[in-house]
């Protein structure tokens, strides 16, 4: 597979937490060159692999969803008001070009005050200040718009110097390319356990999709493969891995210690590189979820670093994710 | 309004000092229907014969050039420091993807994660000093293989015109107004008349100045856009002026107290001639009528201007509508200009 290619296009659809399904039908048509036992549950693409009902039960997941807004309200003179859909930056809001998902699509801009309005540039607007112009009167916006269609920023995805990529939906498009990836490197293999690979929703509003899956999956060991802070100068090394420098593999209390150190062995035997994250408590990511399901599952988490989380700028460095997707699929050809 | 024009050349990338690509364009389209010539500055000035000899010598301008901003610095990492080129709120600038440079390169002016930001730096708005750009390379030698200092660093944003008129994209301002002149500069005029497509308005007003000395003019007309704030954040006068109710004719700004006795002749023809025309509810803004209308002697001079919301923004949005009464009352105003 195309590892560039496959990103780039997984970036380019839509699929803000909820309304995943444009991203979540695009991953389970590259998951089906893989197996024929997946499908579409809940929202959330499941794919199944190696030997079905053979211990350990291995969970590879990573997220389709994406950040973005809701419609909350259509205003007398046509402008959407919106609130947040995961973790939003309002500093970066102002001026950005989005699509709305109605009947239709539906192009707009979020409002900026202009400057002769404003006398203080240092000023954060309100996510209740944030408006929507579609240019459209309230008649014609109800139309095709809906309160709760989503709003996604719209898609882009540029190749940037050397082997690093800039998109909207990096988190966690890049990880769920390399999952596939890490597919795409076993596929001839036989796996000596149960393997279930799954994409899932909701990862930006608290794990939701996951956490339902894990209930029907049951896994013995969850694999979280999401992204991490890389390290930018306006950041701190104390929270940041570099870019460039391999797969982030977690080192957390909730995160089970021997399952991270045999990730940090595989990855030196394979001369694959690696970071190692150290968290100090909970990880924000699925992992969270899968560690407490049910009865309780051994969980890690393997993250891609990545530059302006939750920005419409992210940027990644290809080689990070191959060497992701190097790492899970040298743990799957030996785990029993 | 052609739109297949305002499309192309709002896409064109051309911020003050840098408008080479919009003047080459606007040159391709103009050379067989006029004389034109290009100054020192880098001014278009095109003399257009019309079907008569005009009374007055009456000049038209638009401006080529658009915000954007500028390389500053290499750092240690990679990343470009900049400067706003223009006024840029620099609340529009994070956050989205940029081309760097005469080669186009792809980048981003990203920002510290969301995550990672104590409370009060979330409230905090990010100033030019601190925002950087980022090309993907790896450090400062990588960095600077592909960008010199003073390269020009340019919104990418899609442009947009919806089966309703609804137009959205980068640099409307003033490439609206350049748009205009081309077509009419295409057409047949009953007089003589001058245009000039101008550099350097967004820096101060510097390429008008020099334009407006070549040409000479007794009269003269300013095609621009203009800031729109009709929008939920803003009421009553402190809108300025809105979108679908015209062309904007101001009777003052902050460079230029216009011409009373043509700031009432645009309302005249407009009721006349059933052209949407609106004023400003405030006293705001500028534009090149205030280098034009203090050349040599004095020029009188009018700006019609199409109402614009999210001006100096990655993307403006305006109504083709208002670009329609825009370019009518021009046309009415210019032919009425010639014989005054």
């Amino acid at each position: 597979m195309d590892l560039e290619k496959t990103i780039m296009s997984l970036c380019l659809a839509k699929g803000v937490s909820g309304d995943e399904s444009e991203a979540a039908e695009l991953a389970i048509s590259m998951l089906k060159e893989y197996t024929d036992d997946c499908y579409i549950k809940n929202g959330n693409v499941i794919g199944h692999f190696g030997a079905k009902g053979k211990k350990p039960h291995v969970l590879i997941d990573a997220h389709i969803d994406q950040i973005g807004l809701v419609v909350t309200h259509i205003t007398e003179e046509g402008f959407l008001k919106v609130s947040n859909c995961g973790g939003i930056d309002r500093r970066i809001l102002a001026a950005q070009q989005v699509i709305v998902m109605g009947k239709v699509p539906v192009n707009g801009v979020i409002c900026s005050v202009p400057p002769h309005l404003e006398t203080d540039e240092s000023k954060v607007p309100e996510m209740s200040d944030i408006c929507i112009d579609v240019g459209m009167s309230k008649e014609q916006a109800e139309q095709v718009i809906s309160l709760g269609d989503k709003i996604v920023f719209t898609p882009h995805c540029e190749k940037l110097l050397g082997d690093r990529i800039s998109g909207t939906s990096l988190d966690d498009r890049c990880g769920v390319a390399a999952v596939l990836r890490a597919m795409d490197i076993v596929k001839e293999k036989t796996l000596q356990c149960e393997v279930t690979v799954l994409l899932s929703t909701q990862e930006e509003v608290g794990e939701r999709g996951a956490k339902i899956a894990a209930f029907d999956i049951e896994p013995d060991i969850a694999l979280a493969v999401d992204v991490s802070f890389a390290l930018t100068s306006d950041d701190s090394e104390l929270k940041c891995g570099k870019m460039g420098k391999g797969c982030m593999i977690g080192f957390a209390p909730s995160l089970d210690r021997e399952l991270s150190k045999q990730f940090k062995e595989i990855a030196e035997r394979n001369e694959l590189p690696y970071q190692i994250e150290v968290m100090n408590g909970s990880t924000g990511t699925n992992a969270d979820r899968f560690s407490v399901n049910k009865g309780g599952a051994k969980a890690v988490t393997l993250s891609v670093p990545l530059k302006y989380m939750h920005t419409p700028a992210e940027v990644i460095s290809v080689s990070d994710v191959e060497n992701t997707a190097r790492l899970i699929a040298a743990y799957l050809e030996e785990v029993k | 309004m052609d739109k297949e024009l305002l499309k192309e050349l709002c896409l064109i990338n051309g911020t003050s000092g840098d408008e080479d690509k919009v003047r080459e364009y606007i040159i391709s389209k103009i050379k067989d229907f006029c004389e034109y010539k290009v100054d020192p500055l880098g001014n278009i000035i095109a003399e257009k014969k019309g079907a008569d000899r005009a009374k007055n010598k009456v000049m038209i301008s638009a401006h080529m050039d658009e915000v954007g901003m500028i390389v500053t610095s290499v750092k240690a990492d990679g990343t470009l420091t900049l400067s706003a080129v223009g006024g840029i709120d620099p609340r529009v600038a994070i956050g989205r993807p940029v081309v760097v440079g005469e080669s186009g390169l792809c980048g981003v002016i990203g920002s510290k994660a969301v995550h990672n930001m104590t409370d009060e730096e979330k409230k905090t708005a990010p100033k030019f000093s601190t925002i950087y750009a980022d090309i993907g390379a790896a450090d400062k030698a990588e960095a600077e293989k592909y960008v010199q200092l003073g390269d020009r660093v340019y919104f990418k944003s899609g442009f947009e015109i919806t089966e309703n008129g609804f137009v959205s994209g980068k640099a409307i301002d003033d490439r609206f107004g350049c748009a205009a002149m081309i077509e009419m500069i295409r057409s047949e005029l009953p007089y003589d008349c001058t245009f000039t497509f101008v550099v350097q308005e967004e820096v101060g007003l510097r390429g008008s100045r020099t334009a407006a000395f070549t040409v000479d003019p007794d009269l003269a007309i300013v095609l621009e856009s203009t800031t729109a704030a009709d929008i939920p954040l803003a009421e009553g006068e402190k809108r300025c002026c809105e979108l679908g109710k015209g062309a904007v004719v101001s009777y003052m700004d902050r460079s230029t107290i216009y011409d009373k006795e043509l700031y009432r002749l645009s309302a005249e023809i407009a009721s006349e001639k059933g052209i949407g025309r609106q004023t400003k509810t405030m006293v705001a803004g500028g534009n090149d009528s205030g280098a034009i209308h203090i050349s040599k002697g004095g020029v009188r001079t009018i700006a019609i201007s199409a109402p614009c919301r999210y001006l100096h923004s990655p993307v403006c949005a305006a109504r083709l509508s208002d670009l329609k009464d825009c370019e009518k009352l021009a046309a009415a105003m210019l032919e009425k200009m010639c014989q005054l």
